[in-house]
C-alpha cells in the first residue's frame, strides 16, 4: 500500500482493533463476566481507540503533510466563507502584480536588455557637433566626413555608415516601395553578425557599378520563398539589377526602425552619377555606429574623433566649419534616447500602484485578522499551539497571494500584448517585449512578503494575548490593540497620499494634452488626403517629373468631391525636413556662415489646399515654372527674424539647393504665408522658406487633395486616377491629413492614458482601503455606538463621527500627498506642454475629488453605524 | 497502575519490537494473540498495553519485518488479521536478540561484578 491509499489503511486498522476488541470481549465472557461488565472490561483492555488509530496512522507517516493539507483545506474553507473579502484581495494583488509586472517587463525590454550583438558595450554612436546650434546634436555626417573619420581614427576598431532609403520594386505584378538601407561594407561586420546564407559586403561593392544587396530574412522568406540558390543571382530594383549577396539572419535588426528596412545595398549607389552625395561634404546623410576597439574608453573615442573633426573644420571651412567636435555615446544609450524619461515616470506611477496595493491588503488582512480574535482564542484555548495558529493564518495569506499571483501573471500577459498593440510611438526594443521572468519573481515576492507580514502581525498579537481575556471580550468587542489601529491608520493615509501623487501626475498629462489639441497648427486638416508615390529620377528628367504631377493634380481637381489638390514637401507632422542654407542678397557672410532654415518645396495651389493664409505678396502660380524667374515665399516667422521692420517682398535669396536645373539661383521673395507647426504640434513655428517644386524637383512631393466630404473615401478614386495615368507607380502613405495630426498628438495622449488608468485604479483602491477601515472600526464599535444611541445620540452625531474619522484620514492623506507631489511633478515636467508641474488648478481638482471619493467611501460605513438598531445591539452583545 | 499490579512491569523501551518478533518464530497470530503470548509467557509480567502494541505492528510491517493477511481463525469461525514473519524479520530478529545479549551482560557485569567472578 502506499501513502495514497491512507484511507483504506485507516479503515483497515479500524477493522483489526473492532475484531480483536470483539475477541478480548468474547474472552472475558467464557471467563465469566456478564455480557456488559466484559464490554467494558475489554474497553478498558484496549484503552483509547481513537489515539491507537491516529498512532498507527502516524506510523505510516505521511501525519505532517496531512497537518498541511488539511490546514490548507481549512484556509480555502475560510475563504470561500468570506468571498467578499477574498476575491476583493485576490483581484487587487492581480492588478498590482499584472500592471507591475507589465510595466516592469516593458522597461526593461527598452532600457535594459543589452543589444543583441557580440560585446554590445563596446558598440558606440558618434556625430559630428554643431556648435552652431547648441543643444542639438546632428544625427548625420557626410561620406566624405564619414570616410575620413574611418580612416583616420585610432580608437574604433571599425566604423560603419547607414542611411535609410527607398527602392521601387516589382512584387506580385505591383509597383512598390520598399524600406531599405544603404551602408558601408564593414556594416555586418562592425555589429559582429554575419550573414546567414552567402557573404558579407566587400570593401569593393562600395566602388560606383557594384549593385549588390543583403536581404533580410523575413523579406527572403516571404518574396523568394526561403530558396537558397537565391545567393548570386540579381533582383530588379529601381530599374537596375542588383546581386544578392546573402541573406541575414532571422533576428537580425539594424538600425531598430519602423518600418524595418528590407534589405541593405551597399552605399554604390551614392557613388555614381555626375557629383555623387559620396563626394559633397555638406550633403549630411549618414548616421554612424562604430565598435570600439577593446580596453577604449567612450572619452577617449571622443577626444580622437574630436581631433579629426577639429582638422576638418579647418580644412574645409565651407561645410564643417561648425563641426569643431565630436560627440560619442554608447549605442543602446542613443538608441533609447527620449523615450528614457517617459518610461521612468510609468516606472515610477506602477511602483506606486504595487505600494498602493500592498498598502491595501496589508490593511484588509490587518483587519480580517482582529476580526478573528474570537476564532483563535477559541482555537488556543482547546490546544491549537501558537505555531499552529499563526501557520493557520499565514497559510491563509499564502492562498490570497498565490491567487492574486495567479490572476497577475495572466493579467500582466494580457496587458503586454494590449499595450504592443495599443502604444502608438515608436519606442525602439519595444516589441521585443515579453513576460520578464526576473521581474514577475520580483513582483510576486514582494506581495507575497506583503501578505505574510501583514498577515503574521495580526496572527502574532493574537497568538499573545491570554485566551481568557480574548475570549470574554472576544464576543463584545472585538477586541484590538491601538497599536494596530494606528498601523491600519498610517495605512490608509499613505494610500491617500500616494492616490493624490498618481492622481495629480494624471491631471497634469491630461491637461497638457488638451493644451496641446487647442494648438492651432497654422493649417486647416480637415478634409485633406494625402498621398505619396514614387516616380522615378532615373526615368523621368526633372522637367518630366514636374509635368507628371502637373498633370496628375490636374486629372485630380476634376475628379468630383474633390475642391482643390496640390503637393508639396515636406508635409507638417510627417517625419521628414530639411534645412538648406541660404544668403540674402545685400548681406556679405562667409559661406560657412550662412544660416540655414527649413526649406519646403510645393507646387502651385498648396497653400490654398492647406488653408495656410497668404499674408502679403502672391502665392506660388503657373508663371513659377520651369521657365519661370525664381521665386521664393517666406513664412512670418522667416520674415520677422531676418527682415524685422522691413518689406520682404522684392527682396532677393539666394538658396544653396540645387537640382541639376537651378543651382543655387537668386531667387525673389514674392509673398509671405502664416507659420505653420512642420514638426509637431508642440514644436515651435520655426521660420521657413518655401520654393516652387517646378524650380526645386528634389524628391517626390506628397499629394494633397481637399475634398468636400469625407477626404478616407476618396482613397479608391485617387488611386485609381494616379494609375490610369502611369499603372508602374507605386502609391504609400494614403492617409488623411488629421491621421497626421492625431499621430503628433498620440505620445502625449498615450502616456496621459496609460497614467490615467493608474490614477484610477489608485483611486478606486484609496477609496477600498478608506471603505475598508471605517467599515471596521463601525464594527468593531458597534457596542459603543449602540450604548451612545441608547444614551441618546442621534443618527445623524453617528454619522458625523464616523465620516468625520475618514475625513481626517483623507486631509492628513492630501496634505502628505501635496507635499509629495510638489517634488515629483518636477520629474514630469519635460512631458508637459504650456502647464506648469505645479498647477494650482490640478492640484485643487484633484483634492477636490479625492475628497468627493472618500465622503462616498466614508458614509456607507457612517450609515451603517448611525441605523444601528440601538436595542437589538446591546441584546445580541 | 503500579498500585494495581504491583508484580508488573512495563515493557523496556526498543524490546517490544524483539519480543513480538520472537514471538511471530511459533507461527503466525494476530494482535490480540501476540498480547496475550507475551503476558502469558512471562505469567503476566509484561503488562502489555495494547497502545503501544498495535502501532508496534504496524511499524514492524512498514519496516518489511512482517507480513500481515486477513484469516479466518480455526476455533472462531471469524476473520483475524493474521501477522507473519518475514525472511527479513527472522534476520532483524538475530541482530536484536544478540544486541539484547550484549546489553544484558553489559548491565549484568556493572551490577554484579562478584557473581562475575566466581
Amino acid at each position: 500500500m502506499r501513502w495514497w491509499q491512507i484511507g483504506k489503511r485507516d479503515a483497515e486498522a479500524e477493522r483489526e482493533l473492532r475484531s480483536d476488541l470483539e475477541l478480548e470481549e468474547e474472552e472475558q465472557r467464557e471467563n465469566g463476566l456478564s455480557p456488559e461488565d466484559a464490554h467494558y472490561a475489554a474497553r478498558r483492555a484496549f484503552g483509547n481507540t481513537v489515539l491507537i488509530r491516529e498512532q498507527i496512522h502516524e506510523v505510516w507517516g505521511w501525519a505532517q503533510f496531512e497537518c498541511l493539507f488539511r490546514d490548507l483545506r481549512y484556509a480555502l474553507r475560510r475563504l470561500l466563507r468570506s468571498p467578499g473579502f477574498s476575491i476583493a484581495t485576490i483581484v487587487i494583488l492581480a492588478i498590482g502584480i499584472g500592471a507591475t509586472t507589465a510595466i516592469f517587463s516593458l522597461v526593461s525590454a527598452v532600457l535594459l536588455r543589452p543589444l543583441p550583438f557580440p560585446e554590445p558595450d563596446r558598440l558606440v554612436w558618434a556625430s559630428q557637433q554643431d556648435h552652431s546650434l547648441p543643444g542639438i546634436a546632428p544625427e548625420s555626417l557626410s561620406y566624405p566626413d564619414y570616410f575620413d573619420w574611418r580612416a583616420q581614427n585610432h580608437t574604433l576598431e571599425g566604423i560603419a555608415s547607414y542611411t535609410g532609403g527607398a527602392v521601387t520594386m516589382k512584387l506580385k505584378g505591383e509597383s512598390q516601395r520598399l524600406d531599405v538601407e544603404a551602408i558601408s561594407a564593414n556594416f555586418f561586420d562592425v555589429l559582429g553578425i554575419a550573414p546567414l546564407l552567402g557573404r558579407d559586403f566587400r570593401w569593393d561593392d562600395e566602388k560606383p557599378g557594384n549593385h549588390v544587396v543583403m536581404l533580410s530574412y523575413s523579406f527572403w522568406q516571404s518574396q523568394f520563398g526561403s530558396a537558397k540558390d537565391i545567393i548570386g543571382r540579381p533582383i530588379r530594383m529601381n530599374d537596375h539589377d542588383y546581386i544578392v549577396a546573402g541573406v541575414m539572419p532571422k533576428e537580425f535588426q539594424f538600425p531598430v526602425r519602423n518600418p524595418a528596412p528590407v534589405l541593405w545595398m551597399s552605399l554604390a549607389d551614392d557613388a555614381e552619377g555626375k557629383s555623387p552625395p559620396s563626394q559633397q561634404r555638406g550633403f549630411d546623410v549618414l548616421r554612424v555606429v562604430g565598435r570600439l576597439r577593446p580596453g577604449v574608453t567612450i572619452a577617449q573615442a571622443k577626444a580622437d574623433l574630436s581631433v579629426i573633426a577639429a582638422n576638418l573644420a579647418r580644412q574645409y571651412p565651407d561645410s564643417n566649419k561648425h563641426y569643431t567636435s565630436a560627440l560619442v555615446e554608447p549605442e543602446l544609450t542613443h538608441m533609447i534616447g527620449d523615450t528614457r524619461p517617459v518610461l521612468r515616470v510609468l516606472f515610477g506611477a506602477v511602483s506606486l500602484v504595487l505600494l498602493l496595493v500592498c498598502a491595501n491588503v496589508a490593511g484588509l488582512l490587518l483587519a480580517r485578522g482582529s476580526r478573528r480574535s474570537a476564532e483563535m482564542a477559541v482555537r488556543a484555548a482547546i490546544g491549537a499551539s501558537r505555531a499552529a495558529i499563526i501557520r493557520q493564518l499565514l497559510l491563509e495569506s499564502l492562498v490570497l497571494s498565490v491567487c492574486g499571483g495567479l490572476a497577475g501573471i495572466a493579467l500582466a500577459y494580457g496587458l503586454i500584448r494590449g499595450m504592443l498593440k495599443l502604444m502608438p510611438l515608436e519606442i525602439p526594443r519595444m516589441q521585443g517585449a515579453s513576460l520578464d521572468g526576473g521581474v514577475l519573481v520580483f513582483v510576486l515576492v514582494t506581495s507575497l512578503v506583503t501578505g505574510l507580514i501583514f498577515g503574521a502581525f495580526p496572527a502574532w498579537r493574537l497568538s499573545r494575548a491570554a485566551p481568557a481575556r480574548a475570549l470574554g471580550e472576544g464576543s463584545r468587542t472585538v477586541s484590538s490593540s491601538k497599536g494596530q489601529l494606528r498601523l491600519h491608520n498610517i495605512l490608509v493615509v499613505a494610500q491617500t497620499a500616494v492616490c493624490m501623487v498618481l492622481l495629480v501626475g494624471s491631471g497634469l498629462l491630461i491637461r497638457s494634452f488638451l493644451r496641446i489639441l487647442d494648438v492651432d497648427p497654422g493649417f486647416d486638416a480637415k478634409h485633406v488626403l494625402t498621398s505619396r508615390l514614387v516616380v522615378s529620377f532615373n526615368q523621368m528628367k526633372h522637367d518630366q517629373h514636374y509635368l507628371f504631377y502637373q498633370q496628375l493634380l490636374a486629372r485630380i481637381s476634376g475628379l468630383p468631391g474633390v475642391k482643390s489638390a496640390s503637393a508639396g514637401w515636406p508635409l507638417p507632422m510627417s517625419d521628414g525636413f530639411a534645412t538648406i542654407s541660404f544668403n540674402i542678397v545685400g548681406r556679405s557672410i562667409a559661406v560657412g556662415d550662412e544660416p540655414n532654415e527649413l526649406m519646403g518645396v510645393v507646387m502651385p495651389g498648396y497653400f490654398k489646399t492647406m488653408r495656410i493664409p497668404l499674408i502679403a505678396g502672391r502665392a506660388f502660380g503657373e508663371e513659377d515654372g520651369l521657365k519661370g524667374p525664381p521665386a521664393i515665399i517666406i513664412n512670418q516667422a522667416f520674415a520677422k527674424k531676418y527682415f524685422p521692420g522691413e518689406n520682404p517682398i522684392g527682396r532677393h535669396i539666394q538658396t544653396r539647393l540645387g537640382d541639376g536645373v537651378f543651382e543655387e539661383s537668386v531667387r525673389e521673395v514674392v509673398g509671405v504665408v502664416g507659420n505653420i507647426k512642420s514638426m509637431g504640434l508642440t514644436a515651435n513655428a520655426d521660420p521657413q522658406y518655401y520654393l516652387p517644386y517646378a524650380q526645386a524637383v528634389v524628391t517626390n512631393p506628397y499629394v494633397v487633395i481637399r475634398t468636400n466630404g469625407d477626404p478616407a473615401a476618396m482613397q479608391g478614386a485617387i488611386r485609381s486616377s494616379i494609375h490610369a495615368l502611369d499603372p508602374n507607380v507605386p502609391i504609400y502613405q494614403v492617409e488623411t491629413m488629421e491621421n497626421y495630426l492625431s499621430k503628433s498628438a498620440a505620445q502625449p495622449r498615450f502616456q496621459a492614458f496609460l497614467l490615467t488608468c493608474f490614477a484610477g485604479i489608485a483611486l478606486v483602491l484609496a477609496a477600498i482601503g478608506l471603505y475598508g477601515l471605517l467599515s471596521y472600526v463601525v464594527a468593531q464599535r458597534t457596542f459603543e455606538i449602540g450604548l451612545r444611541m441608547a444614551l441618546g445620540a442621534k443618527r445623524s452625531d453617528v454619522l458625523g463621527m464616523i465620516v468625520r474619522r475618514g475625513f481626517v484620514l483623507t486631509l492628513a492623506g492630501l496634505g502628505a500627498g501635496m507635499a509629495i507631489s510638489a517634488v515629483l511633478t518636477q520629474f514630469i515636467s519635460g512631458m508637459l506642454f504650456h502647464v506648469r508641474p505645479i498647477d494650482p488648478l490640478t492640484f485643487a481638482g484633484t483634492a477636490a475629488l479625492l475628497l468627493l471619493v472618500s465622503a462616498a467611501a466614508s458614509i456607507v460605513p457612517g450609515c451603517r453605524a448611525a441605523y444601528l438598531d440601538p436595542m437589538k445591539t446591546l441584546h445580541e452583545q | 497502575m503500579g498500585k494495581q499490579a504491583p508484580q508488573r512491569a512495563a515493557i523496556l523501551q526498543g524490546t517490544l519490537d524483539m519480543l513480538i518478533l520472537r514471538t511471530l518464530l511459533y507461527g503466525p497470530a494476530h494482535g490480540h494473540q501476540i498480547g496475550k503470548q507475551i503476558q502469558r509467557t512471562t505469567n503476566d509480567f509484561l503488562q502489555m498495553q495494547h497502545g503501544s502494541l498495535y502501532p508496534a505492528l504496524h511499524r514492524l510491517e512498514r519496516r518489511g519485518w512482517v507480513t500481515s493477511k486477513w484469516e479466518t481463525a480455526p476455533d472462531r469461525n471469524r476473520e483475524f488479521k493474521y501477522y507473519r514473519l518475514t525472511e527479513k524479520g527472522r534476520k532483524q530478529l538475530t541482530v536484536e536478540e544478540s544486541q539484547w545479549k550484549q546489553m544484558s551482560e553489559a548491565v549484568a557485569r556493572v551490577m554484579w561484578p562478584a557473581a562475575e567472578e566466581s
